[in-house]
């Protein structure tokens, strides 16, 4: 109904993605670009193998909402009021 | 070591397999209960991104040179997050334009250019050899690691155990790629630009590669090593000088290279042909992509989680060795005695490998076929005979030809390079199709020449900046070309162009042929125009999303081949089975027209229809290039459409222009000028509006029954000599007007009306039209328009314009036909007045005054104008006339004849002529005029003495007076013989004679007061009239005027009479009365 007041997903990906670019390079990168081990694995990466699978769900949470908005986009084109 | 042949035959059962598999899934595809047709295996085979350069170069690079290797997989993880938006939207279009290849697709949104298409194939072969090459050598090396001596591995030539056979594993391992690139890539020539089967084998290795590589990750991490963190642990401890290879931000490991490997590698997972082929074309649904967005990023993380312990633990394991770093995954199982395991990780290496190059190289020969062999074909072969069989095999030549030319690749330069290094110069050339390729999705100002010389560019640059320093570095070329440049020249060192020191190669050579490439693509667009091509292209890529109207038929072809010769052409190129299925669908949804053909309309769309189907065989451009070519040959080509509505542009101004024309002739209609004039003045619109050469507007001529030139404009005289048309089916001009439908013949080559032929090719006339002229949906004629100048004029569109136009030529007839009959109506009124008019003027002003007789008389003429005549002429002598008379017919000429008749009776009654003789008289002179005039006269005339009493009478025809007899009190009717005047010449009339007395009445009358009816239909008659006269015998004349007329009045139950009506009526009266 409020539409404006709606997260605009369609463009979140973008948001995204700069995100990763910036997390992904210098200067955010250099955070954890220390020569210390944490459980005895290296921070950076640790960084790495903990943020991968962190993107990788954000990804799949955006697919979940797509897959949703396509279903509602479908239901609003058969007539039904879209009430987002 | 395991045996040769252990490995040969297991290699040999896991193709079968494959092969089984690839099979199984061509067999479901045709039940139509697809395989492939399904997420986790689109997801799985976008994983043939990671091939032996993953499986084993990672862990090599990991070992030597750090975790910069991560880039290589996080790009594409960023990039991922795009492809609902940016893959969907090349798939989208892939799929709308029947795109078969990265080549294609960027060649169709230039402008379907061959030029672009041959240049990007070259490019792709160049690119791609290093990286097949790469795979070559992992293989061989991997085959040689488990079957040889350590110290023979890498050797270029093997002695097979037991035989003196000289044995190259790599041209070995060639060969069979090949072969099996051939059996799943080109088994048959398929009209579909996809493979089920080869994805299907595809999905299966991908999931084989990551089995086994997480396999040997779980032995090394938990069965030599005491999980993550022991050996990181013992790594660092072991190996303190080496911790660098933990960190970024390190010599060999900077910033910048870590950025450029993830742009190279964001660029390499999208535009790979291998990977644009798996993602682009071979995708069944776009919703996979949802999936595949996070599960190939997923597929990535999972590979690559064990890529650090198995590189450090192989450190620690071989004394940080890292010689052989490439193939810890396969020696440390060997190393620790587990050979099947080995076996095992090596399917998965060969899987990686087999995989890659399969695809790459089945993408690689459709380029290679369509872009670069197919012009060439077409441009040499006379195009007679079938190609399908040609150009299978052509395609099975390309493959081995792609992935020989990798062999010899690795035979002159794979031995210097590690696997890495080979694969990323293979990256960065993928990374030089994305200014083209998505630049061209979203800019529409890009242009062919700005992609052409963008991708020019950007590969000159690559082959310096990274092809050079190889070839350097093999031996190949001299080493000072690196170290001083090109002759020389500082400024011109291929890995500090222009100066650009500081930076590993890869960001050196990104930069250089982003720079060289962005740049020019950028530059050219701006400056230079899109062509036509491009035009018709542009939007099918950019606004792929939004509904696009159709664009109206602009263009029409001349000599349009029939849809039997369609299917032949495409028989030609997919084979005929294919192509009457083909047909088959795209008829069954189109009307086809009386003769079996398709519309002219329909054609261009047809036309349009065997390239896309052709492009699903051999690329979008080829295709174009055949039916254009095909066309050519038999004569035929596309033509503009006239554009009839002149400099606007014809869809949706085109109902403006519509409206202005209608308007306009609607308003030469509304002028009320003469009919002829705005026929002449309709044709010089259409003239000067659709540049016709010739309009012309038949009207049947009914008496005749032809078709005749009613308003003309440009027709020549011979023309109009022969103008006319009878109403034969001969003439188009017949047949419309028969038919009423009309009659378009877009194209006057082709007449099938040998009368029409003659005259439409002496007069030069290129295409015409016949709409019918109609009236309440009934011809009435035929507006025709021809054109000497063009061909095809008559599209869709127009047609209903003319029809509508012939609409208000049939309007603007039927309103001079109802004018003119308005005209003559009021003629006639006109006539009729002036009629009355005199025959009031003829009747007596006054009536006379006469002692002892009472007169009177009355004339009531009916609706218009009435015949009857009364007269009542006193002389001097004191005798009295009374005439009554009636003319036939109600119009001036009666009137005049009236007139006449009067004006002869006046002068004809002053001498003492008995009433017989006036008649005869009357009958001799106005015979003539009354015959010529179609007219007649009924008279009675009678002629009373009042000295004496005597009448005289006579009668032409008339009806009998009534006399009432005072003496007698009852009626007589006066009668005497005589035929109406103006039937024979000389007729001797009946004279009577009769004396009237005192209380006589005598009432002359005509036919209109006995023949007036009532509602049933009975007439006033004789009897009643008599019986009137008869009560009122008493009153004066003019009083039994009055009551006789009530008395009919009440009768007919009518106010006005149906005929004249007329009475005159005389009254013997008394000496006494008169006093």
């Amino acid at each position: 109904m409020r539409k404006n007041r709606r997260l605009p997903w369609r463009d979140a990906w973008f948001i995204w993605f700069f995100l990763g670019v910036v997390m992904l390079n210098y200067p955010f990168l250099s955070i954890f670009n220390k020569d210390i081990l944490i459980f005895d694995i290296p921070l950076m990466l640790l960084y790495f193998f903990i943020g991968w699978p962190v993107s990788i769900l954000v990804i799949y949470l955006f697919s979940i909402y797509l897959g949703r908005k396509g279903q509602v986009d479908t239901t609003a084109e058969n007539g039904t009021e879209r009430t987002g | 070591m395991i045996p040769v042949a252990v490995v040969t035959i297991v290699s040999l059962l896991y193709f079968g397999l494959l092969f089984a598999v690839a099979y199984y899934a061509d067999w479901r595809k045709q039940q139509g209960r697809s395989l492939v047709d399904n997420p986790t295996v689109y997801t799985l085979s976008l994983a043939i991104y990671c091939t032996s350069w993953t499986y084993y170069g990672s862990v090599g690079r990991a070992a030597s040179t750090g975790i910069d290797f991560l880039a290589i997989y996080l790009g594409p993880t960023l990039i991922a997050f795009s492809w609902w938006f940016l893959l969907r939207k090349i798939v989208r279009v892939s799929k709308e334009q029947k795109i078969v290849s990265i080549a294609d697709f960027i060649s169709s949104r230039y402008g379907q250019s061959a030029k672009l298409g041959a240049v990007v194939t070259i490019f792709a072969v160049l690119g791609i050899m290093p990286y097949i090459a790469l795979q070559l050598k992992a293989v061989a090396r991997t085959f040689d690691l488990l079957s040889f001596p350590l110290d023979s591995v890498g050797a270029a030539f093997h002695t097979l155990p037991n035989t003196d056979l000289n044995f190259d594993t790599a041209f070995a391992v060639t060969l069979i790629l090949s072969l099996f690139g051939v059996l799943f890539g080109a088994r048959t020539l398929d009209a579909s630009e996809r493979h089920e089967g080869l994805v299907a084998a595809i999905a299966l290795e991908s999931l084989v590669k990551v089995v086994a590589f997480v396999t040997v990750g779980l032995f090394v991490t938990y069965g030599i090593f005491d999980g993550f963190g022991d050996i990181f642990r013992s790594f660092v401890e072991t190996f303190p000088e080496r911790r660098d290879l933990l960190r970024l931000d390190t010599p060999g490991n900077s910033y910048i290279h870590w950025f450029s490997m993830t742009f190279i590698a964001m660029m390499a997972v999208m535009f790979l042909p291998r990977q644009f082929h798996v993602m682009v074309i071979e995708n069944c649904r776009e919703e996979h992509i949802r999936k595949a967005m996070w599960g190939f990023p997923a597929y990535l993380f999972v590979i690559n989680l064990f890529v650090i312990p198995i590189a450090f633990g192989g450190l620690l394991h071989f004394d940080g060795d890292t010689r052989l770093a490439d193939y810890f995954v396969l020696t440390m199982p060997l190393q620790q005695g587990h050979a099947w395991l080995a076996l095992f990780v090596f399917i998965g290496g060969f899987s990686a490998a087999a995989g890659m190059v399969m695809i790459s190289s089945v993408a690689l020969a459709t380029m290679i076929l369509n872009h670069l062999i197919m012009p060439v074909i077409l441009k040499v072969n006379p195009g007679s005979r079938s190609l399908s069989g040609l150009l299978i095999n052509l395609k099975r030549l390309a493959i081995f030809t792609v992935i020989f030319l990798g062999y010899l690749y690795y035979r002159l330069l794979g031995e210097t390079a590690a696997l890495v290094n080979i694969g990323l110069i293979s990256f960065v050339a993928a990374s030089q199709f994305a200014p083209a390729l998505i630049g061209g999705l979203y800019w529409r100002r890009a242009t062919r020449r700005g992609a052409m010389v963008g991708l020019i560019a950007g590969f000159v640059l690559w082959f310096y900046t990274l092809i050079v320093p190889s070839f350097v570095q093999s031996g190949w070329l001299p080493g000072n070309l690196v170290e001083q440049g090109l002759f020389g020249l500082a400024l011109l060192k291929p890995t500090a162009l222009f100066g650009l020191a500081g930076f590993d190669i890869w960001s050196h050579a990104l930069f250089w042929t982003m720079f060289g490439n962005i740049g020019s693509f950028v530059a050219l667009s701006l400056v230079t125009e899109p062509d036509t091509d491009e035009n018709r292209q542009v939007g099918k890529f950019v606004d792929v999303y939004q509904k696009r109207e159709e664009p109206t038929q602009k263009t029409r072809i001349s000599r349009a081949p029939s849809i039997v010769e369609f299917v032949e052409l495409m028989a030609k190129f997919i084979g005929e089975k294919q192509a009457h299925a083909a047909i088959a669908g795209y008829v069954g949804e189109r009307e086809i027209n009386a003769h079996g053909s398709l519309s002219e309309q329909e054609v261009p769309k047809l036309k349009h229809f065997t390239e896309l189907t052709l492009a699903g065989s051999v690329g979008s451009a080829p295709a174009r290039i055949i039916v254009e070519n095909y066309l050519a040959a038999r004569g035929s080509h596309m033509e503009d459409v006239f554009d009839i509505f002149g400099s606007v542009s014809i869809s949706r101004s085109a109902s403006r222009e519509q409206l202005g024309v209608l308007y306009e002739t609607a308003r030469v209609i509304a002028s009320g000028n003469d009919l002829q004039l705005i026929l002449d003045e309709i044709l010089q619109l259409f003239t000067d509006q659709f540049k016709f050469d010739l309009c012309v507007i038949r009207i049947l001529d009914e008496e005749r029954q032809t078709l005749t030139v009613r308003s003309h404009h440009g027709m020549t005289s011979e023309h109009f000599g022969e103008s006319e048309r009878n109403l034969s089916m001969e003439t188009f001009i017949g047949e419309a007007f028969l038919t009423n439908q009309i009659a378009v013949v877009n194209d006057s080559d082709f007449i099938n009306k040998p009368k029409t032929k003659e005259i439409i090719h002496r007069e030069g006339i290129l295409s015409f039209a016949h709409a019918p002229i109609t009236i309440e949906g009934e011809s009435i004629g035929v507006l025709s328009a021809f054109s000497r100048s063009a061909k095809g004029i008559f599209t869709e569109e127009f047609t209903e314009l003319f029809k509508s136009l012939a609409g208000l030529v049939g309007i603007a007839w039927r309103n001079a036909e109802q004018t003119n009959r308005l005209i003559t109506a009021r003629e006639q009124q006109r006539e009729l007045a002036i009629a009355k008019d005199i025959q009031l003027g003829l009747l007596p002003s006054r009536i006379p005054a006469v002692p002892n007789v009472s007169l009177a008389g009355i004339c009531l003429p009916a609706k218009d104008v009435g015949g009857d005549y009364y007269d009542i002429l006193l002389h001097d002598n004191g005798r009295l006339d009374l005439v009554v008379a009636d003319v036939s017919g109600h119009n001036i000429g009666a009137a005049l004849i009236m007139a006449e008749t009067r004006s002869m009776l006046r002068s004809r009654s002053q001498i003492d002529i008995r009433p017989v003789q006036l008649l005869a008289e009357l009958n001799q002179v106005l015979y003539e005029d009354l015959t010529r005039a179609e007219l007649f006269i009924t008279m009675f005339y009678v002629q009373y003495e009042p000295s004496s009493g005597r009448a005289l009478y006579a009668s032409a025809g008339h009806s009998p007076p009534v006399l009432y007899r005072a003496a007698s009190k009852d009626c007589i009717l006066l009668d005497a013989e005589g035929l109406i005047i103006g039937v024979k010449r000389d007729f001797p009339y009946e004279g009577q004679q009769i004396s009237l007395d005192t209380g006589d009445v005598l009432l002359l009358y005509t036919d209109g007061i006995i023949e007036a009816s009532n509602d049933k239909g009975e007439f006033f008659g004789e009897q009643r009239l008599m019986g009137l006269v008869m009560e009122n015998h008493r009153l004066g004349a003019q009083e039994m005027i009055e009551v006789i007329i009530q008395q009919v009045r009440l009768f007919s139950g009518h106010h006005h009479f149906q005929d004249d009506v007329s009475l005159v009526v005389m009254q013997i009266e008394t000496p006494e009365t008169a006093i």
